[in-house]
């Protein structure tokens, strides 16, 4: 097994701490609000980062995995007062079932032709949703019941619980990409993503790789799903199937750089501080201009940057993230 | 002697184009066969055939025994065979030294395994000093050697090279056939698809000659190039080698 060197796990450390204190730190409800968020789209990010990022399956439909997660968890909660908590992994659960058959589409296709079916499959379950009004309230959607401080039903008073649980989940999505990196698995999924052929030709079984990273994938992303609803109190179509999360996955993912361990939170602190700040300063009074200036920015570090900003950090300090097989410039493999 | 490969009937079209017709021949265990021809004869037609990337419409492939007309690529890797591209496909963000173990975690899903398996041939093909190299920085020549490494690595029984040697110069050709001599040294059943008759002459066994898809000669090296069908299609009647073969047409 790949041991971290100890200045990794001494920057891990740092991070940690600093993530850990920010709530008590910072106990400003609109700055945690904004925390929380950052922490789901990179939670997300990391979970479209195993197939879009390394295996490089650019998918735009993870909404589908979100709004099946949300779904599951709220319908189980309402119509049968299941605890989100389990049916967040029910969510999950779901989500991997439904990952089977679109996989199956989806993977005969690629490049652009894979990422225009997962659109069309996050739509179409939209369109479902908004259809079955007796199953899961159609358009308009419902509020979940407000119970107070509940924690078994994932309910609480403070933002900061809300704030915790997402860094949970994003230190379990990071835990598991770190692992899958590092085993045959990471291999396999670079390997896939660089030339299918290629690595048919050593004996990867590209198909079977792909299903199994989508199964991860799809599972994750439920997890955000069901948090995200709990967390807003409010579901419909629109919120749970939001093209928008298909798209902020993939964004923050290839901002900060795909197929990198640490590329989606890099991406996502950014991006979302970029935003914030826009919009204080800008404010919403210019109508339009801070998602323009939001834009150009984007552009900017497409155009300068093409493999991600993480590599602007890593080339001054290359040790905290560690080289898989995706990273070659800095050396080994071994250790 | 036991046979590697069988190839029976094997015909492929594209459209109206007749790439493979009827083409038949067998290796044997430890051999080292050579297919040649003019461009567009089929030779790369039948290793994709072979190695499961297209599939044939008639005739069978068998390989030790087992029929592989069907079977996926990574099957038929996975049952020893195991191919290079005529152009050399490395996964070019990894180093050398992952681009090999990718190939050795079919035999072994350990990573300490697979990267004391890659280092073996890595050091094989003599690459060892540029191991960690991104593959994409790697020299014509060394992604040739990298394609074999990544290929041995999957601990074949048999591999087939397609034009291996294309693009090298003299110094590196004599290198390239070297490591094959010692692949074959070592048991290894090889097929070399190649232009380089003076490579072909010094590695091969037996040769089988293809032209518009078809077959029209097959032998042992000296008969081959004395061929009349073969001077006329591929060689060209300037082509001498040894026997006054005849010439013209």
């Amino acid at each position: 097994m790949h041991r971290l060197s100890s200045p990794g796990v001494l920057w891990l450390g740092i991070l940690a701490a600093i993530a850990l204190v920010l709530p008590v730190a910072v106990p400003n409800a609109f700055a945690i609000d904004i925390f929380i968020r950052v922490l789901l789209f990179a939670f997300i990010g990391v979970a479209w980062n195993l197939m879009g990022g390394y295996a490089k399956q650019l998918s735009l439909g993870h909404a589908a995995y979100f709004g099946l997660g949300a779904y599951t968890s709220t319908i189980l909660l309402i119509r049968f007062g299941v605890s989100p908590w389990i049916g967040i992994l029910a969510g999950g659960v779901v989500a991997m079932l439904a990952s089977l058959p679109i996989g199956a589409l989806c993977f005969r296709l690629r490049g652009p032709y894979f990422a225009i079916a997962t659109i069309a499959t996050a739509q179409v379950l939209m369109l479902l949703f908004l259809k079955f009004r007796d199953f899961a309230w159609g358009a308009e959607g419902t509020t979940l019941p407000n119970l107070g401080d509940a924690p078994l039903m994932m309910q609480f008073e403070s933002k900061a619980a809300y704030y915790y649980i997402a860094l949970a989940m994003l230190a379990v999505g990071l835990a598991v990409t770190y692992r899958i990196e590092r085993s045959w698995m990471g291999y396999y999924l670079v390997a896939v993503g660089e030339d299918e052929d290629a690595a048919e030709a050593i004996g990867v079984d590209t198909l079977r790789i792909k299903r199994h990273i989508y199964l991860i994938s799809a599972f994750l992303t439920a997890l955000a799903g069901t948090f995200y609803i709990q967390y807003i109190y409010f579901i419909d179509p629109n919120t749970a199937f939001s093209f928008n999360v298909s798209v902020e996955a993939a964004l923050v993912s290839i901002v900060g750089g795909i197929g990198t361990l640490w590329g989606p939170v890099v991406g996502t602190v950014l991006l979302e501080a970029t935003s914030a700040l826009l919009q204080s300063w800008l404010g919403s009074g210019h109508g339009g201009v801070q998602l323009t200036v939001y834009s150009l920015i984007l552009i900017a570090v497409i155009l300068w940057r093409p493999t991600g900003l993480i590599g602007v950090i890593t080339d001054g300090y290359g040790r905290l993230v560690h080289p898989g097989p995706a990273r070659a410039q800095e050396a080994p493999l071994d250790g | 002697m036991a046979e590697a490969l069988v190839i029976r009937n094997l015909s492929k079209r594209f459209g109206g184009l007749r790439a493979v017709q009827d083409v038949s021949f067998s290796v044997n265990e430890a051999e080292t066969l050579a297919l040649i021809g003019p461009n567009g004869a089929g030779k790369t037609t039948s290793f994709n055939l072979i190695t499961g990337y297209h599939r044939p419409d008639a005739g069978s492939v068998s390989a030790f025994g087992r029929e592989l007309v069907g079977l996926r690529p990574h099957d038929i890797c996975a049952h020893g065979l195991a191919r290079t591209f005529q152009v050399a496909r490395p996964f070019g963000k990894m180093t050398v030294l992952a681009n090999v173990m990718t190939g050795a975690f079919l035999r072994n899903k350990k990573p300490e395994v697979a990267r004391a398996r890659a280092r073996e041939a890595i050091n094989f093909v003599g690459l060892s000093a540029k191991e960690h190299s991104p593959a994409r920085d790697l020299t014509t020549i060394d992604q040739r050697r990298l394609e074999m490494a990544r290929a041995l690595a999957t601990e074949p029984r048999l591999l087939l090279l397609d034009e291996v040697m294309a693009g090298l110069n003299p110094a590196e050709i004599d290198q390239a056939v070297a490591l094959i001599g010692k692949l074959s040294q070592r048991g290894l059943t090889i097929v070399i698809v190649e232009h380089v008759m003076r490579a072909i002459m010094a590695v091969a066994r037996h040769i089988v000659v293809l032209d518009h898809g078809q077959k029209i000669a097959e032998g042992d090296p000296q008969q081959v190039v004395a061929n009349a069908d073969v001077i006329r299609a591929y060689l060209g009647t300037g082509y001498v080698h040894g026997a006054p073969g005849g010439g013209g047409c």
